[in-house]
């Protein structure tokens, strides 16, 4: 080999080794990447908003939801309905006639309202005639999205044994919709000072923050197939939502002293003893 | 430390039951994650805000060490916790809580460090 050629060779820079920031940049990339898919997976299995059925259909799933017989109800008990109604104290809650009161506040944005006013309209049911009740859904874009529903924005409730009164807050775009007033705000703020929503006060001697179950339970679901799961005591949504609202239905039943006694029957009254 | 201030202020207002500064009610929304099921370690009343407390801990005690394999292997476990994480808040309850986001990229900084 000529000498130049051997001294031309020997002045090749050394290999470079990987610089720093490749490892790094690597890594930053991968995990957009995972992010990425993680939000298309959402995409793909965020179910589709579910439109408002007819109003016969409506009235329908009302009328399956609030005649459905005591010894379904009995069968369920608690179900899965987690017990967080606690007991709280205060000058008893009576409503405009007098009766003790049941009071909600909520919005029809919220997932955890849409899943609870299955159970409360479904025990209120037993004591007392709901008119004007509207199928909604949650918001589209907060969690457990489109969660079907009722709006109590009209609702209109009589019965002989007590009061109720409902505030949805915000519409399903989060939009102000009805005002508690002066009273009512002062419940919610001994109440339920964090904020949670939905907040149901029974006669100031029981106070629910948040849901009793979770709304995951009525996902890819519609009002009818709800309904329909209602009448077997069996299925995921009876445990959650008769399971909640036998919870409801105790506590009510402390508020009439038992009345009617083909509701707070011995499994309500049982279920009594658990409550806070 | 900064992690570890925020894993501790997540596990405060966790058994405080006190409102988080935080957004609710939309796509950012601390209140819905860390009320969810998944919030606690499986098995456990723990909130998982306590895991990053102990996370982080560790990883500033590792930080006193010459880097080498450990760190990576920590720092590792810790992407893939937040990976879980991640899955959970995007697919499963389609909702960010903006503080376990601070965490989450503390989290990768220090990977990316130990991998430096």
């Amino acid at each position: 080999m000529r000498p130049e050629v051997k001294a031309k060779r020997s002045q090749r820079p050394a290999v470079r080794r990987t610089p720093a920031w490749v490892a790094p940049s690597a890594v930053v990339v991968v995990l957009a990447l995972i992010v990425a898919a993680f939000l298309i997976i959402r995409w793909y299995n965020t179910p589709l908003p579910v439109g408002p059925p007819p109003v016969d259909t409506t009235q329908r799933v009302v009328a399956t939801i609030t005649t459905l017989p005591a010894s379904e109800f009995d069968a369920v008990g608690q179900g899965s309905a987690n017990n967080t109604i606690k007991a709280v104290t205060g000058a008893a809650l009576t409503g405009s006639t007098g009766k003790p009161e049941v009071f909600y506040y909520g919005a029809e944005f919220c997932p955890y309202c849409a899943a609870e006013r299955w159970p409360l309209i479904i025990a209120l049911s037993r004591f007392g005639t709901f008119t004007g009740l509207q199928t909604s859904s949650s918001s589209s874009t907060d969690v457990y999205p489109n969660t079907p529903t009722f709006t109590f924005r009209s609702a209109t409730y009589t019965s002989q044994y007590i009061d109720v009164r409902a505030v949805e807050g915000s519409d399903r775009n989060g939009n102000g919709l009805q005002t508690p007033t002066a009273a009512e705000q002062q419940l919610i703020s001994r109440y339920d000072a964090g904020g949670s929503i939905p907040f149901v006060d029974l006669g100031n001697r029981y106070a629910l923050n948040g849901a009793t179950y979770s709304p995951n339970v009525l996902t890819g679901m519609d009002w009818q197939a709800i309904a329909d799961a209602l009448k077997d005591p069996v299925t995921p949504q009876s445990k959650a939502i008769l399971g909640s609202a036998n919870l409801f239905t105790a506590a009510i039943c402390r508020l009439t002293s038992n009345q009617p006694s083909p509701v707070c029957t011995a499994p309500i009254q049982a279920l009594e003893q658990k409550l806070g | 430390m900064a992690g570890i201030a925020i894993s501790i202020y997540l596990t405060a207002v966790h058994y405080a039951g006190t409102p988080l500064a935080c957004p609710t009610g939309g796509v950012v929304n601390c209140e819905a994650v860390l009320s969810s099921q998944y919030a606690l370690i499986p098995g456990t009343h723990l909130p998982t805000a306590a895991s990053g407390i102990v996370w982080f801990a560790v990883s500033a005690v590792l930080w006193l060490r010459p880097f080498g394999v450990v760190h990576a292997v920590w720092s590792g476990i810790g992407l893939l916790t937040v990976l879980y994480l991640l899955f959970v808040e995007i697919v499963r309850l389609g909702t960010i809580c903006l503080w376990c986001t601070a965490a989450h990229v503390l989290v990768v900084v220090i990977f990316l460090i130990a991998i430096t």
